[in-house]
Formats: structure tokens, sequence, C-alpha cells
């Protein structure tokens, strides 16, 4: 689905924040991609979007190079993205900032599917609220609807437990894990919150200094063994 | 009885021609953040298609299609060449703005000469309403101008079109990674504004004298409207040319326009510093 190889990247020219960065992901698959901050996980993400140069190595989906692609084409390639912070739009409703997930598809119907508002009910109740009016958690769950209505093959995550209360953490850990199940949708996702990884995962990547330093997919393991996660993750 | 019918009409005449000469920079200023100094600029070029449509013996009403089909492109250039490298840069983007006003005049200079053209009245008869005599070409820039107004409020508020022009606005990287083609946005938006003030300059040229200088004379009140109403909602830019329309209409007819002038900057000054967002803005 996803495969990454030898990928250099940084914000500004020379700087090599990724350096000779390699990973792939299967279909269907959700593989979490760990590390303590400033290893190069948002930055990677980032890059496969094509908000940030990616200068050397490649980045494919499904078989087609999307290095240098630009992040608008990028999506309609088929990567939904919820970005660190969320980055929903405050001033527009709910049910506009679902609508913003679509007008970017011209393949797609623009008006919001009936299911949208299923995935989390909470969002069916605020539909005409503003988004900047609702709670981290909720703006959490409007902005991984709002990438799931463009009908991404592969989804990218970037922390979505930050500063959000553990029960709604929990329900989006069993949506997603639901709907990758039951549609087939790939799973990428960039985590420190440890619960929500061992609950969603069947493949952790750890990271350290711009590449992977460590990997397993005996995510369960590291439950009873949590050498990894101490090794890679405490600061 | 009559006076007040008189100032009323020219109250609303005068406003809704602001409003008009205003809607392009709502769009350019108010939502793009470019201070667009070469706005009157856009509005004399297409006062000009008015004297070029003239001077090709064709219909007044041809320049209403001209002028802004003219001024969407002079838009689209200028967007390409200069406009996308200062977008972020606010204060440089009045260098950048204020550079195109004077190349723009000078080729008006160069092409029709310094000197006001005189435009042909297309509807000279004037109209009898509610008991006063009016020009019926004022008549029909108020409905022009409430027409536009309507649509362009409509395709900015109400349209699918509109949300997405206002979400590349609001955060274009997101709206980029949503799959929105943020660069084409950016050039259509502006070529839009443009394309607005180009309209205004056409529907006012007969009633105005048309002149390279002309540009200057609506840019100011039409800052100033924005400033005043606020540019987060689309009753701002309404309730703000409403309030500089009427103060200026009704002193300059009681006084002055000297006094007409000082008293709108009063207003503008003592509502900028109390509300420095605008009268109307969004709730945080």
């Amino acid at each position: 689905m996803l495969k990454v190889s030898e990928v250099v990247a940084g914000y500004q020219a020379g700087s090599r924040v990724l350096d000779g960065f390699s990973m792939h992901v299967r279909p269907g698959e959700i593989v979490a991609l760990l590390g303590r901050n400033g290893m190069g996980k948002t930055t990677f993400l980032k890059a496969l979007m094509g908000h940030v140069a990616v200068s050397g190595g490649s980045l494919s989906l499904d078989g087609e190079e999307i290095g240098g692609l630009k992040p608008y084409e990028v999506a309609r390639r088929g990567v939904g993205y919820v970005p660190q912070g969320r980055e929903i739009f405050p001033d527009f409703t709910v049910e506009e900032n679902l609508l913003m997930g679509l007008l970017g598809r011209p393949e797609l119907p623009s008006e919001v599917p009936d299911w949208a508002f299923e995935i989390f009910p909470i969002l069916h109740e605020r539909r005409k609220q503003r988004g900047g009016s609702m709670s981290g958690g909720q703006q959490q769950q409007l902005a991984i609807v709002r990438a799931l209505v463009g009908r991404p093959k592969l989804l990218l995550l970037d922390e979505p437990s930050e500063g959000i209360q553990p029960n709604i953490v929990q329900e989006i850990g069993h949506v997603l894990s639901r709907i990758a199940r039951d549609e087939g949708l790939t799973v990428l996702l960039v985590e420190q919150n440890m619960e929500l990884v061992l609950g969603m995962a069947q493949r952790c990547l750890f990271m350290e200094n711009g590449a992977i330093a460590y990997e397993t997919d005996e995510v369960q393991k590291l439950r009873t063994d949590p050498a990894p996660i101490h090794r890679y993750l405490s600061v | 009885m009559n006076f007040a019918i008189g100032l009323g009409l020219d109250t609303l005449s005068f406003s809704l021609s602001l409003l008009l000469v205003s809607l392009g920079l709502v769009i350019i200023f108010g939502l793009m953040n470019v201070i667009n100094m070469a706005h009157g600029e856009f509005f004399l070029l297409g006062a000009y298609s008015v004297v070029a449509v003239q001077q090709l013996q064709l219909p007044y009403w041809a320049a209403l299609i001209v002028a802004p089909i003219a001024l969407a492109l002079v838009g689209l250039v200028l967007e390409q060449l200069i406009i996308r490298h200062v977008y972020h840069r606010f204060i440089d983007t009045i260098l950048a703005t204020w550079g195109i006003s004077i190349v723009l005049k000078q080729l008006i200079i160069i092409g029709f000469g310094p000197t006001s053209q005189s435009i042909v009245n297309p509807l000279p008869e004037p109209v009898h309403i509610l008991g006063v005599v009016y020009p019926s070409f004022r008549l029909f820039i108020m409905g022009a101008a409430l027409a536009v107004s309507i649509a362009t409020f409509w395709v900015f508020y109400r349209s699918n079109l509109g949300l997405a022009i206002r979400g590349v606005i609001a955060n274009r990287a997101m709206a980029a990674s949503l799959g929105l083609n943020t660069r084409r946005m950016d050039r259509w938006t502006f070529a839009f504004g443009a394309a607005l003030a180009g309209f205004a300059g056409a529907v006012m040229a007969p009633i105005m004298s048309v002149d390279p200088q002309m540009g200057g004379g609506f840019l100011i009140p039409a800052f100033l409207s924005i400033m005043v109403g606020g540019v987060s909602h689309l009753f701002g830019v309404v309730l703000g040319v409403g309030l500089i329309g009427s103060t200026s209409t009704v002193i300059s007819s009681l006084d002055t326009q000297l006094a007409a002038q000082i008293a709108v900057f009063l207003l503008a000054i003592v509502i900028i510093r109390l509300w420095p967002e605008g009268l109307i803005t969004r709730k945080r």
C-alpha cells in the first residue's frame, strides 16, 4: 500500500530531519509510529502529504510515486490526514467542516452522507454548532470524520489522543478499529499514548533520529514486556 | 417632505454605490488580507472600459460585460506575477499594490490622455418617484448594486464554492490536505474581486468625471466602510457603507462636502478606536 524508501526531508534546504527513512504499510493494516518528540514523526507525515519537501528517496502509494506531489494531489489519491492539533475550521459549523472534507474531491457528491453523522453520534447532535465551540475530544472526532468522508484508502492520524479525555480516546480507538476491519481502511497512527496504540495497532514502529530503530508486530507483548517503550519513548 | 425624500434617495444611492465599490475590496482586503492600493485603479480600468466601448460605437451596456471580464484577466495576471508572492506579508501588500496602481494609472494616461472623458448617459430621461423627479440612471445603479451584492454574498456565504474559498483563506494547509487546489482558488478569488471592481467602475462611469484620478474618490470611503463594519460577517459591510454613506450624504447636503469628510473620518476614528475589529464581529 504505502512504501517509503530512503526518504530524506527537512524544513529548510539541507536540513535532514528524516535521513534515509524507510517503512511500509500493508493494505488494511493499522500501524503505529512511535517515538519521542522531535524524532521526525510529524515531519514524516507532512512529507508524505506534500507539506514538507522531500529531497531524496521515494514515497509510493499503491505503486505510484507520490513524493513531490502537492498536498491536494496526495489527498485526491486517497490519503486522509488528521493533523496534530486537529485543525478544524473553528468558524464553520460541524456540517460545514464535514463538507470541507468533500469539496476537494470532485468525484464525490458535495453533500455530507448520513453515515458521517453516525460514526460519532455527538456530531449529529451538534451538526449546526460551530466547530470551535466544541471540546477538544469532539473536535478530534470531527477532524477524523472530516477525513473519512473523503473516502481515503490510507488514513494518517497525528497524535489523535493529545489533550483528550480518556473515554473519548477509547471511543476513537474502537470506532477506527471497526472501520478498518469492516472497510479495509489502512491506518498509520503517530502516537505517544500507549493505551490507544495497544488498543488499535497491529504493528508498532519505534522511531529515533529520523529512522526506524525497532519494529514489532507482537503488539500485545509490549504490555508484558515494555522494554522498547521505555527505551524509545521515556524521556 | 420632498427634500427628505430626495435626501433619502441620495443617501440610498450613495450607500449602494459605495457597497458596489466595496464588494471587490471585501473579498481582496477583507477575505484575502491583501491591502489592495490598486483597487481604485481596477475601478478606473472598469470606467475606462466604458470609454473604450463608446469609442468602438458599441452600446454602453456592453461595457457591463466587457469590464468585469477584462478586470478578471488583469486580476489573474497580477495575482500570478505579483500578489501570490506577498500573501501573508500584510505590509508588503501595500507597497506591491501601490506600485501596481501607479503603473495602471500611467497606462491609462498613455492610452487615453490625462484629461477627463465624457460618457453619454445611457438613461437620460428622469423618472418620477415618490413625488420627486429622480435621474433614472441612478435608480439603475441602485438596482445593479443590490443585485450584485446579493449575488456575491450568496456565492461567498451560502454556496459550496464560497465555503471552500473561506476554508482556504482560514487554513490554507488544512484545506490543501483535504484535496482543495488552493493556488487555483486564490487566483480566481482575486480575479473575482478585481472583476467586481471593474464592474463597479463601468456602472458608475456615466455619473462620474472619468479621468485618471477618479479611482481614489471611492477607495477611501470603501476602505473605511469595511473597517467600520468589520469583515467577518456579511452584514458588517452593509452596516459600514450604510453608516459612512448616510453620514456623508446627509452632512454634505446640510453643510459642505468638507464638513461631510471631517464627519466621516471622525466617525470612523471613533468606531475603530472602540471596536478595532469593526462593529460586527463573530463571537470567539
